[in-house]
């Protein structure tokens, strides 16, 4: 565009006019560098192009990243929905009682490894922290197992620690229960703990994730309330059997609960991830259509400006010139 | 009077309907649940669940987890569960062959007692494929 003018420029100026260097000049930089000292202040139509076409590139990532998140998202959805029931008899007949008084908290934090998934990690990560807060007290520790990079970031810098295990690179391969209750044990067998508390994202819906606490008890914490009456209470009221004595099933129930808590946390929060990562990616490629239409009004404001100085200067010229 | 049974595994839930009794297998023993069964908790062994449904035996593999007999309610989480119906007799039996072999070849204790679950797990399914009573 801005050759094709000065063509035409160059050549009405030979006509019109004796080839006026001074003119010409000032045409060119006028047109290709903001000019500030002569008064009239533009961007030059080069620059405008070539952030429209950043901008353009960025809004086509950005809606491939969506789609690319939908698909994950309906993948992980039918088998989200499908572990929701394992969890459910564990808490009619155990019961969830996050208000149990324990020494030794463990709190295993759920987070993604990749970014661009809008702030469900912050989210976890605040939780997990307040958390902690409220459970500090004279005798009581608290310890962190992580899962996922974005969350390690963010709690190394302030709580390096008390971090028991980290554990990254979750999804490589597709989430089965094989993998997590391998996990289980590992985490089982390293940390001693009287209660779990995972903390994850629970995808109740494509646009909302609502942060969850799951409480695991230990056996021994499990024997002793449901001694105690309460919550827990019921649990005496079923007779155990199977195995020699109740403390043993009782800590192979609790091996089982476990596991399957932490599946079922795990896919809720892979299904958080690609939801969010969905919306984040809808609303930048939003914001970049904005951005465009935005710069395209400047790019036609920038183009037509220059047209009408060169008129101006052509014109002047050639009335300069008869008058 | 009927029992309300759920078998669930992580993957899926493969019975939620209503039977008339069962027979369910623990650690050391069978034990028979019928309407009206006082309220239990159980580990579930590597075994067959036998439901009575009208009349009906049905089989199913089950392969190890626990249950909890509430009031008239079942519910059993199992790590893997296939019904006898859908398991085919001679790729059952193929795997059975395997997983012998398996036992024989294996080394060390782990190993064997790896190999002793998997054979385990290859004679459950046999047995259910083949019980279609």
């Amino acid at each position: 565009m801005a050759m094709s003018a000065l063509r035409r420029e160059g050549r009405r100026l030979t006509s019109i006019v004796s080839p006026n260097p001074i003119n010409l000049l000032r045409a060119s930089v006028v047109s290709s560098e903001e000019q500030t000292s002569l008064g009239v202040r533009y961007i030059s139509t080069q620059i405008v192009r070539n952030r429209m076409k950043s901008v353009k590139n960025i809004q086509k990532i950005t809606k491939a990243m969506k789609m690319v998140a939908a698909s994950k998202l309906r993948q992980v959805q039918s088998k989200t929905e499908n572990s929701r029931g394992l969890w459910q008899p564990f808490t009619a007949l155990l019961g969830d009682s996050p208000s149990v008084d324990v020494k030794k908290n463990v709190i295993i934090t759920i987070s993604s490894d990749k970014g661009l998934c809008g702030g469900i990690n912050t989210t976890s990560v605040k939780v997990s922290r307040a958390l902690r807060k409220m459970n500090d007290g004279p005798d009581c520790e608290t310890k962190y197992i992580i899962l996922g990079e974005k969350a390690k970031l963010q709690l190394i810098r302030d709580s390096k620690m008390d971090i028991d295990l980290c554990i990254s690179e979750l999804q490589k391969n597709p989430l089965n229960y094989t993998q997590v209750s391998a996990l289980a044990d590992d985490i089982l067998k390293n940390v001693q703990f009287d209660a779990l508390r995972i903390v994850f994202n629970k995808f109740s819906s494509v646009v909302s994730f609502l942060p969850t606490v799951s409480t695991v008890l230990s056996p021994q914490i499990i024997e002793r309330e449901s001694e105690a009456g309460g919550s827990l209470g019921e649990l005496d009221s079923y007779e155990i059997e199977g195995g020699e004595t109740k403390s043993e099933i009782l800590q192979n129930l609790a091996e089982f609960q476990f596991s399957c808590v932490m599946f079922n946390a795990v896919l809720e929060n892979a299904c958080s991830e690609q939801g969010a990562r969905m919306s984040a990616m809808d609303s930048s490629s939003r914001n970049a259509g904005e951005m465009l239409d935005r710069l395209t009004l400047t790019y036609n404001r920038t183009r037509q400006a220059s047209i009408t100085t060169e008129l101006i200067e052509i014109i002047s010229g050639a009335s300069a010139l008869e008058g | 009077m009927t029992l309300n049974l759920c078998v669930l595994t992580p993957n899926r839930s493969v019975w939620n309907s209503e039977v008339n009794g069962i027979i369910l297998p623990t650690n050391n023993s069978q034990i028979g649940v019928l309407p009206n069964h006082a309220c239990t908790a159980t580990a579930v062994d590597i075994g067959i669940l036998r439901i009575r449904l009208n009349d009906q035996w049905l089989t199913m593999a089950l392969m190890g987890g626990f249950a909890r007999i509430g009031n008239n309610a079942i519910t059993i989480l199992v790590n893997e569960a296939e019904r006898g119906s859908d398991i085919d007799p001679q790729e059952a039996q193929k795997t059975l062959e395997i997983a012998e072999a398996n036992l024989i070849k294996a080394e060390g204790k782990r190993q064997v007692i790896e190999a002793n679950l998997a054979l385990r797990r290859a004679r459950t399914r046999v047995e259910a494929s083949n019980t279609i009573s």
